[in-house]
């Protein structure tokens, strides 16, 4: 199975970098709006949590495209358009449970995360904190619970990756 | 011509005449300032009339974004905010960061000016091009909190700058709120919105900007990380914020305990250390496009301030709340809290209920006087005087009128008014320590505070004054002096290897110059970035991202520029040399058997203002320096 971004929203401080840089990159110009990875706040919780097309299996966008130009790519997985025959509708959006793709007003088409034409994406490599992963997505869920497993079993465990920053260490121990 | 980099133009809204008129941004005026304070400055020194009552109509209001702003340059996020102080009557100015300052410029605006007054309270929703002066008369008399709520339900994705009660009430040191947990604290500017009836600047843009040369400003950005991430400081700083210097400023005996008469408090190390972040906080907080993210979510799950969340506890409501009015963690927490809903400064705030309980410790104010029994420690009193002061109930109307004025009013307490020019003072008792820090609380164009002289090599490891307040210890080894971005031989004269001191008014005058430039090109002045990105990797990165070609020399003598401005600004509203000194207290009541010489302070004082190219005894800014700097005096 391809490599996905892996989110980690407990590690997101919301620092909109990963915004910028990938409208820079994708998009030609530095907005957040432009961007298609997006970090939903709540600001009075200072809650982030980024979101990005997850490349559904059974896509809802992919029913939901009136113009029928959403398509699964069965060699890399990814759900892709063909922008071309895009008409900004935005059925897409509205079908789109966790609303992952961004309509780029400039075109009036609906874009969504093509994980960078196939390159390392540019998001994860600038994210300071580690809450935006490239990896498969089985794995990330594997570190976690072989943590846990092991927290449970050790007194003087590592505390669980979940507090874990690049920079940051908390007193730790699993109480 | 079109400008790289920057949004275009500066939006200046008059209230009295519901009047916009949109300056284009001419690169001119982009090189003069920068962006920030530089703009800030400019504009007030130019358009602003002498003896402006500050609280009148007549004041102005300005923000002036970074000029990095709106790029994911590593703690490109700070916009600030100035105007004629009504509380120092001098050059106002605060700094922020969060997520404002991205919003006006991808409006479109490096710049907002605000003049006149409006006739009943409104708001400004700024969406692009489209600017509405609204009515606010639902918004006026709520809290900060309740008026963000409802400003973010009418209209989705707006950042706002808006005020609380202070403001509302004129309170002298009234801040402008930015969101629900930043703001522009310092100097009063709460009461001068509250004055203009203007509630809150709600903006959101979807402008971009553009970066003269993507490519190499790409490569900037990834060395200031780079910079910023090799940074001595660094790991420390995302564990604990500022929180790091709690403990040692503890162990000095500096802490501004009880109203600056005790230096620390008994449990200080427990209440104020930096293990309660982890006690209370499980993760951090960002501002805009910042890597280190100091912020720590801080909730308080249970007693007697369950339910308390701020966004971080930090050293300045610590020290405010701690240590001036000697409150515990919990109740500092919440103190945090009440001051960004009622918008009010967290350091002036704490400051004049300590003065307070200090009057009533003396017997100068009694029960009566007061409504209830106050003393230090007492959170129930504390927070019942903030409510009075906000509200300006009582006595806390005097009060609210500042530490200076209320000893004034008051006809006593001059000894406890712990000010310089009328800005109630931080941490740090210069009693406990001398250094940079403390000298910059004098030199401040913005009066007692320690904000705009940060240097780069500042650290906590000494505390030894022995060099008659001229020097104080560098505490590094070659490589940290060879690291140090600034010009050999200022770098010579400010630190000599040998006998390992840093010249306290050299570094002070270029500290001054470079957190100037930090607040004009938007960048935080956080112990990571201050100690690794200089003037060479700004320089790097503005002429990439605007095109103007500017060599870190040009940027540095832009900020020193923008320094005298505002000094100019000061002198002709009438500042003379006898404010630049510290409370009584600090020259004539020891602590721990030391007191702040005034005569040799007054010495590197002259050395600093020698330095600077001014007069060292009317402080004037010399002719020669202001035809060097391309200043007109007006």
């Amino acid at each position: 199975m391809d490599k996905r971004i892996v989110i980690d929203p407990g590690k997101c401080d919301g620092c909109g970098i990963c915004e910028l840089v990938c409208a820079a990159g994708r998009s030609g110009t530095w907005h957040p709006a432009l961007s298609r990875i997006k970090v939903k706040k709540d600001p009075i919780w200072s809650l982030n949590l980024p979101v990005v097309c997850s490349h559904c299996e059974d896509a809802p966008c992919g029913s939901a495209c009136l113009m029928n130009i959403i398509d699964k790519d069965y060699s890399t997985g990814l759900t892709l358009r063909v922008l071309s025959r895009c008409i900004g509708c935005r059925a897409c959006q509205v079908s789109c449970p966790f609303d992952a793709c961004t309509y780029d007003y400039r075109s009036e088409k609906v874009v969504n995360c093509d994980l960078c034409e196939g390159r390392a994406p540019e998001c994860v490599s600038c994210c300071p904190t580690g809450a935006l992963r490239y990896e498969r997505a089985e794995y990330f869920g594997e570190e976690k619970l072989k943590a846990a497993a092991r927290a449970a079993i050790i007194e003087e465990a590592e505390p669980v990756p979940d507090k874990d920053t690049p920079g940051l260490k908390r007193s730790g121990g699993v109480k | 011509m079109e400008l790289y980099g920057y949004g275009g133009s500066i939006l200046e809204i008059d209230l009295t005449g519901n009047k916009v008129k949109k300056r284009v941004l001419t690169p001119e005026f982009a090189r003069s300032g920068i962006g920030g304070i530089g703009f800030n400055a400019k504009i007030l020194y130019e358009e602003l009339p002498k003896g402006a009552d500050p609280l009148g109509e007549e004041n102005i209001l300005v923000f002036g974004v970074g000029a990095l702003v709106g790029t994911p340059y590593p703690t490109a996020s700070r916009t600030e905010a100035s105007a004629k102080s009504p509380l120092t009557g001098q050059f106002g100015t605060s700094n922020s960061g969060a997520f404002f300052g991205l919003q006006l410029k991808a409006a479109g605006y490096d710049a907002l000016v605000i003049k006149g007054k409006a006739q009943k309270p409104v708001y400004v929703l700024i969406d692009d091009d489209s600017i509405a002066v609204r009515e606010a008369g639902d918004l006026w008399g709520k809290d900060a909190w309740e008026t963000i709520d409802l400003l973010r339900a009418r209209h989705q994705g707006v950042e706002v700058a808006l005020i609380g009660p202070a403001g509302e009430r004129l309170v002298r040191f009234a801040s402008i709120e930015n969101n629900y947990f930043d703001g522009w604290g310092r100097t009063g500017l709460g009461a001068v919105m509250g004055s203009k009836l203007l509630k809150a600047v709600a903006v959101r843009g979807s402008k971009t900007i553009k970066p003269f040369d993507p490519r190499i400003f790409i490569e900037k950005i990834k060395e200031g990380r780079a910079l910023i991430q090799s940074a001595s400081s660094y790991t420390a700083f995302c564990q604990y914020g500022t929180l790091n210097a709690t403990i040692p400023y503890g162990n000095f005996k500096a802490t501004s305990a009880h109203n600056f008469t005790k230096g620390t408090l008994p449990d200080w190390d427990k209440t104020a250390g930096k293990q309660v972040v982890d006690e209370y906080s499980d993760r951090h907080v960002a501002c805009q496009s910042c890597i280190i993210a100091c912020g720590h979510w801080t909730e308080i799950k249970e007693g007697k301030y369950k339910g308390v969340k701020v966004k971080d506890l930090e050293i300045t409501p610590v020290m405010s709340y701690a240590a001036t009015v000697g409150l515990d963690t919990e109740p500092t927490i919440k103190a945090t809290e009440l001051c960004q809903r009622y918008g009010v400064d967290l350091v002036s705030s704490g400051g004049v209920i300590g003065f307070a309980m200090e009057l009533c410790q003396q017997g100068l104010l009694t029960r009566e006087d007061v409504g209830y029994d106050l003393e230090f420690g007492n959170d129930d009193a504390a927070f019942k005087l903030l409510e009075d002061i906000v509200y300006r109930r009582g006595l806390g109307d005097i009060l609210a009128e500042g530490v200076k004025r209320a000893a004034e009013r008051l006809g006593k307490g001059r000894e406890s008014a712990i000010h310089v020019k009328g800005l109630e003072l931080p941490f740090i008792d210069p009693r406990g320590r001398w250094s940079t820090w403390t000298l910059g609380m004098l030199t401040n164009i913005r009066g007692g505070d320690f904000l705009r002289c940060r240097n780069p090599v500042e650290n906590l490891r000494y505390n030894e004054n022995k060099y008659d307040f001229k020097k104080e210890r560098f505490g590094f080894k070659k490589p940290m002096y060879d690291a140090l971005d600034m010009p050999d031989d200022l770098k010579k004269k400010a630190i000599d290897l040998e006998e390992d001191t840093v010249d306290i008014a050299v570094m002070s005058r270029w500290a001054e110059d470079l957190i100037n430039l930090f607040n004009a090109i938007g960048i935080c002045i956080r112990p990571p970035v201050l100690e690794k990105v200089g003037p060479t990797a700004l320089a790097g990165a503005y002429t990439a991202l605007t095109g103007l070609k500017m060599t870190p020399e040009e940027l540095m003598k832009s900020a020193e520029k923008t320094w005298n401005l505002m000094k100019l600004f000061n002198l002709r509203e009438g500042e003379n040399t006898s404010e630049i000194r510290f409370p009584e207290r600090y020259y004539k009541v020891p602590l721990c058997e030391k007191v702040v010489d005034e005569e040799k302070v007054g010495r590197v004082l002259e050395e600093y203002y020698k330095a600077r190219g001014w007069d060292p005894v009317t402080t004037i800014p010399g002719k020669e320096k202001l035809r060097e700097l391309g200043i007109e005096e007006i």
